[in-house]
């Protein structure tokens, strides 16, 4: 009982710091299928390609093989490349992948996704490299680890938290306060009435992608400035995790989403910390199956009515 | 389909010429007919034996190194029939699908080596291979069944993944909360390493060809070829039967399917079952033939090679199924200097096919919706030539005289 309560506050910033993370990638997975009741399963893999960008900004800039910028700016052009080239890479998929089976069965688009999946993988994998890539995180922010009481935390991935959770709250408020979110809402309950109200929905769809893949490109930020290193692999095991997170929360609420990603976090580091780290990555998905049996709208999902 | 045209047209034309003209939905049809499937298996039998005659006559180098592409391909045709059972015929997106032949593998290779010091025969061996897989294709969808299909396919890409540390994790007893499960030393999966010197299958003396040799690549391929054949004769049985009715049923629109009094929940668990379970014989048929099981061999990468074989050849359809199976697995032995892009070539395919033609090669699930029949997006729509609609009620698709009738009928007997 001892062992648990010292190792309780360091267990919980840790999946609290995971767990933005998850939060980050599981918005991308919610609001498309809240948007267009498909899984993106490529999802995971655009924020592999946003880690990717931010690595290529960071290596460019850091050795000095093209400039050499200040870490802060170097910072700041990973973000801006991975959330850009994310969001753009997001808005192409949707373009050639999904919108020409847009109206064919379920199947059809699940398994594009698994194909635009495999290809950003074998991408990355036969252009950039197979293996792992070093992130010069050292050259970019500052290696200092904070202690609260018996907690101790790399100051970055505080920060990093921060800003994660500043995002959500910004998509948040562009979901729930502006006019365009509205349509949002509008486009997710029924589609054809909402192009009946004169709503563009093929702009709210784009647009869709495109938050959802700039916040995953910026998880992938974070992971390669938390971390150091990234692979093409790397979306897989996330985008899985991810869309725990979002089943937890209840696929296709926003917030469920981000409540549901810190909860999965914190979930895994406490079962990691405390009854076996072999077992870490099994608990998601034992969380998975339970809440899918047990409440499998998820906390804060509605019950889906089934239409014909 | 025949009788029918040639009335209309008025005029005579071989039976060869009008299967061409009438399409891929004719060309499978022709294709399962035992007239063709029975010379078929018989021919692709006598591959070892034509090889081993180049060899011994020609001094050809390759003969042993085609007739294991021959085995691959023989074991991925019954792995594709297999999955085709799952997401051709019930709709089912089975992402964890190789994980089922990883169970297969790993099962057998611990039931058939040193590992634990055990060494079944062949009958009981082949017994707990498929409960084994059983129990977990149980696990795996007795709890994601009861929800929607797209649940499905996340929970079963999550087993897969599971599997595979797994595998990888248990090389040690595992401990959860500081409590250790099982001895010390005990090794279930041999971690990265795998299990090693898995025994070859065990088949009785009396099997013609491969008495008293041990057992070939050639043997394997024949093994292999039986399950393919095996597994064709089970997807064409069940496709006439009540059972296979049920599932297409399901696949096209569940709502109308359980409003027409089909229980959703048992012939999905029955579809995905077997299907898992076909999966985890060739598994084991697969460790015994390349005696180990290990765990790089059980990546996602290869469920999704199975998968391009089905939509390739075309969801649902037995001859597609194999072709795909032989294109895919032959393909990257004929374009060598491509084959770092192996991945990245099928991945292009993949999308290109779904979008261009969903319902591949010569598949019998049409994609596209069909919005002129009542509200339902997702028929049951075979390739309907114009000239045949005009016929009339004789010619309308299962699917119409279903949605005219409200009965699940069987589809029309085609010659």
């Amino acid at each position: 009982m001892d062992y648990f309560l010292q190792n309780f506050p360091q267990q919980l910033i840790n999946g609290l710091e995971t767990g933005s993370l998850y939060a980050l990638v599981a918005l991308g997975y919610t609001l498309v299928y809240g948007i267009l009741q498909m899984l993106n399963f490529a999802h995971g893999d655009v924020y592999m390609v946003g880690a990717f960008l931010a690595t290529g900004v960071a290596v460019l800039f850091v050795h000095g093989s093209v400039a050499a910028l200040p870490a802060a700016v170097v910072v700041v052009l990973m973000v801006l490349a991975a959330m850009g080239g994310s969001g753009l890479l997001g808005i192409a998929i949707e373009r050639v992948a999904y919108r020409p089976l847009r109206d064919s069965n379920r199947l059809a688009p699940l398994i594009t996704a698994i194909g635009v999946s495999l290809l950003l993988e074998s991408v990355v994998q036969v252009r950039i490299s197979p293996g792992t890539v070093l992130v010069p995180t050292n050259a970019l922010v500052p290696q200092v680890v904070a202690h609260i009481g018996s907690v101790a935390t790399p100051v970055i991935a505080l920060v990093l938290m921060a800003l994660a959770v500043l995002l959500m709250v910004g998509l948040d408020l562009f979901v729930f306060r502006t006019r365009f979110g509205a349509a949002m809402r509008a486009t997710a309950q029924d589609r054809e009435a909402a192009s009946f109200m004169g709503i563009d929905v093929n702009r709210v769809i784009v647009v869709t992608f495109l938050l959802g893949s700039a916040l995953a490109g910026f998880g992938g930020v974070l992971e390669g400035l938390r971390f150091s290193t990234v692979d093409f692999f790397m979306g897989y095991l996330i985008g899985i995790k991810a869309f725990t997170a979002a089943v937890i929360g209840g696929i296709g609420n926003v917030r469920g989403a981000m409540v549901g990603g810190f909860l999965l976090g914190v979930l895994e580091s406490l079962g990691g910390g405390f009854v076996s780290t072999a077992f870490q990555d099994t608990f998601a998905f034992m969380a998975l199956i339970l809440v899918l049996l047990l409440r499998p709208q998820g906390l804060f999902g509605e019950r889906p009515v089934e239409r014909a | 389909m025949t009788a029918r045209t040639e009335t209309i047209q008025g005029e005579r034309r071989s039976a060869l010429r009008q299967i061409w003209e009438a399409g891929p939905y004719a060309w499978n049809q022709a294709l399962i007919t035992p007239v063709f499937l029975v010379p078929f298996f018989l021919v692709a039998a006598t591959v070892p034996l034509v090889t081993q005659y180049f060899v011994d006559n020609y001094g050809w180098t390759g003969g042993e190194f085609w007739v294991r592409i021959a085995a691959t391909c023989a074991m991925y045709a019954a792995l594709a029939l297999a999955l085709n059972l799952a997401v051709g015929y019930a709709g089912l997106l089975n992402l964890g699908f190789i994980a089922f032949f990883g169970i297969g593998s790993y099962t057998y290779a611990l039931v058939a080596s040193d590992q634990l010091h055990v060494h079944l025969a062949l009958a009981p061996a082949l017994l707990v291979v498929v409960l084994v897989t059983m129990f977990f294709a149980l696990l795996v969808a007795a709890p994601s069944l009861r929800l929607r299909g797209d649940y499905l396919a996340i929970v079963t890409l999550a087993f897969g993944l599971i599997m595979r540390e797994l595998t990888l994790d248990l090389d040690r007893p595992p401990v959860l909360v500081g409590h250790q499960f099982g001895p010390t030393g005990l090794n279930l999966t041999g971690g990265t390493e795998g299990v090693h010197l898995v025994d070859p299958l065990r088949l009785p003396d009396a099997f013609p060809l491969i008495h008293g040799a041990a057992l070939q690549s050639r043997t394997y391929y024949w093994i292999f070829l039986g399950l393919t054949a095996l597994f064709a004769y089970f997807l064409l049985r069940w496709r006439a039967s009540r059972t296979g009715r049920a599932w297409m049923a399901l696949r096209e629109d569940e709502i109308a399917a359980r409003v027409m009094g089909v229980n959703s929940y048992r012939y999905r668990l029955m579809a995905f079952t077997a299907s898992a379970v076909m999966a985890g014989v060739v598994g084991m048929v697969d460790a015994a033939y390349i005696h180990n099981a290990f765990p790089g061999n059980y990546d996602i990468q290869q469920t999704v090679l199975v998968f391009i074989m089905v939509i390739l050849g075309g969801l649902a359809s037995i001859p597609g199924a194999i072709f795909g199976a032989v294109i895919v697995t032959v393909l990257p032995f004929i374009l060598q200097p491509l084959v770092l892009y192996k991945y990245l070539i099928f991945a292009v395919i993949l999308i290109a096919l779904m979008i261009f033609r969903p319902q591949g090669l010569m598949g019998t699930v049409s994609m596209r919706p069909r919005r002129a029949l009542g509200g339902t997006l997702e028929l049951f729509t075979e390739r309907v030539e114009p000239e045949e609609q005009e016929v009339g009620a004789e010619a309308a698709s299962t699917a119409e005289v279903e949605a005219a009738s409200g009965a699940i009928v069987a589809p029309p007997q085609r010659e």
